[in-house]
């Protein structure tokens, strides 16, 4: 392992002990762990706000799903870099409002079986497993919220976690291919793919409720402070990470990351540094903040799990130009379509449609509008057909829309007659 | 994956980014052996430097990455309509060499088992 791997480990792992210790500091440490043990048989179908329950035990609870993930990725022996990154942090934002260690450790442990009869090693399917715990509130659902004797469902959840772990490298490499890496959330296309299979099976069966959000709209300090916090955190550690005098290479690779088009894969930290890459996630991490501040929207754990993916995928493929216009596109349908700011679909589409950045930084500021402004009206729809069993709902409704733009586009550019042979 | 649609992944990538640059001419040989191939490609664009160096950089990344060999890997060849991206096939090759012949560029290929010896190669 690299020295300045090495280095990134401890910025994760310091980032993950600050939310540990900021969810004993508010909670106390008994309250926290009894929190802890009844957010893992939580209903956690979208939208379900773990702050609900308690500040603390959120925070505690997300930061376990990221030492999971963290754990996986160490022991898979790849890379912690842009990639492996992203999925760490974007499940730990998503330990705030639906994953849990137990709905997430039988999807990881399916996608380890399918590596297997692959023939291959968990490292190659790391990103599927750990992405993939978007259909943990499947693993809930048929665990405690489905009728019959616990005895026999927790067992069930067990095989159904596996079940559609060993699927899912399947399902998101046949995926992967139709959007052609615009929509950085592959892996919840794919989850919200095998999720309209499931909640069709449970509807069925009259097991599927109607969708309920739970959403927790008092501000708390901690919660409040939590991004800015890591914002700056992961800019000084950006600044310092390679060594004493390389603050201005890492401001350059900064500056250098913003002319990518962030389509899948990019790594920024190979494309240029880790520490560029750093002060790329601390700066989008403060960007979101700031906004969520002027509109005043509830800094609760669906909001600060969609910053925290924002931050994620700040190492793999986002970055403020080829955010901004998407954002805008969702801003501008919000006040199209007369909706608040601050409700939970427009400001959770707001952060979580920079899966859509891609087009934004291939196709140019328009296009990514365009796109924004579409996948406020899809996000809000596709939710429905899965019955928020995919907790990464933006990135199947970001599928779709990238799916649309990239198979219009390349209907346009095959058949240009400029470049046909001449007559 | 199967020998073949891998082989035809990479062919297509590499062959995506030779017609990138409008060759008049471009061949394409393929030999295979139990445990390896060996695919040479080569065009009549005689390349510079940086661009060489640029397609060296790409095909021989300084560490392997299974985490986006296997599953991002999945995207080589199958997109013509934008930029070809040669890292994809980078990372699920063990070797590559590009040079410029007299008439313009030649990439080599060898790709294999993680057993496979380029240098034991028989053709």
């Amino acid at each position: 392992m690299e020295h300045t791997e090495k280095r990134l480990y401890i910025v994760i792992l310091s980032m993950l002990l600050m939310m540990i210790v900021a969810g004993f500091a508010t909670d106390g440490i008994i309250k926290t762990v009894v929190h802890i043990w009844e957010l893992q048989y939580t209903r956690a179908r979208l939208i379900q706000d773990f702050t609900v329950t308690s500040i603390g035990a959120a925070l505690v609870n997300a930061a376990l799903v990221g030492l999971i993930g963290l754990i996986v990725v160490f022991f898979s022996e790849v890379h912690l870099a842009g990639p492996t990154v992203a999925s760490i942090l974007t499940i730990t934002g998503f330990g705030l409002f639906g994953n849990t260690p137990f709905n997430s450790i039988p999807i990881i442990l399916g996608v380890w079986i399918a590596s297997r009869l692959a023939r291959k090693s968990l490292g190659s399917y790391s990103l599927i497993a750990l992405f993939g715990t978007a259909l943990g509130p499947l693993v809930t659902l048929v665990a405690f919220e489905l009728t019959g004797s616990v005895f026999w469902m927790l067992p069930l959840s067990i095989i159904v976690g596996l079940a559609v772990g060993f699927i899912l490298p399947a399902v998101a490499g046949s995926l992967l291919v139709i959007h052609q890496g615009y929509n950085l959330y592959n892996v919840g296309f794919s989850c919200g793919f095998i999720g309209l299979f499931a909640a069709g099976f449970l509807k069925a069966l009259h097991s599927l409720d109607d969708l309920i959000i739970v959403w927790n709209t008092q501000n708390h300090l901690t919660l409040m402070l939590l991004i800015p916090v890591f914002a700056i955190y992961l800019i000084i550690c950006g600044v310092c990470i390679e060594g004493k005098h390389s603050w201005n290479s890492s401001c350059k690779d900064f500056i250098k990351i913003q002319k990518h088009s962030g389509r899948l894969p990019s790594d920024f930290t190979d494309m240029n540094s880790i520490g560029g890459t750093l002060i790329n996630m601390g700066v989008l991490a403060l960007i979101c903040w700031t906004y969520a501040m002027i509109i005043k929207a509830p800094l609760n754990g669906p909001v600060l799990g969609g910053i925290f993916t924002v931050i994620a995928f700040g190492g793999f493929g986002k970055h403020v130009r080829n955010c901004l216009p998407v954002m805008a596109g969702v801003i501008i349908a919000t006040l199209v379509f007369g909706k608040s700011l601050v409700a939970p679909g427009p400001i959770l589409a707001l952060f979580f449609c920079t899966t859509l950045a891609p087009i934004a930084g291939h196709f140019g500021w328009i296009a990514g509008i365009i796109v924004g402004f579409i996948h406020l009206f899809m996000v809000e729809t596709t939710a429905t057909w899965h019955g928020g069993l995919d907790l990464y709902n933006n990135g199947f409704a970001g599928g779709l829309t990238a799916t649309l733009f990239v198979a219009f586009m390349q209907w346009y550019r095959t058949n240009r007659p400029q470049e046909d042979f001449k007559s | 994956m199967k020998r073949k649609e891998f082989l035809s992944r990479l062919i297509g990538e590499i062959s995506g980014y030779i017609l990138e640059s409008n060759p008049l001419r471009m061949v394409i040989s393929l030999h295979q052996e139990e445990d390896g191939a060996h695919i040479i490609i080569f065009d009549d664009k005689i390349r510079d430097k940086n661009e060489l160096q640029e397609i060296r950089k790409a095909l021989n990344p300084t560490e392997k990455r299974p985490e986006l060999a296997e599953y991002y890997g999945m995207m080589a060849g199958r997109d013509a309509a934008w930029d070809t991206r040669l890292k994809l096939v980078g990372w699920q090759i063990k070797k590559a060499t590009v040079e410029n012949n007299d008439s313009g560029t030649q990439i080599e290929l060898w790709l294999g088992e993680d057993s496979f010896n380029p240098a034991n190669f028989t053709m």
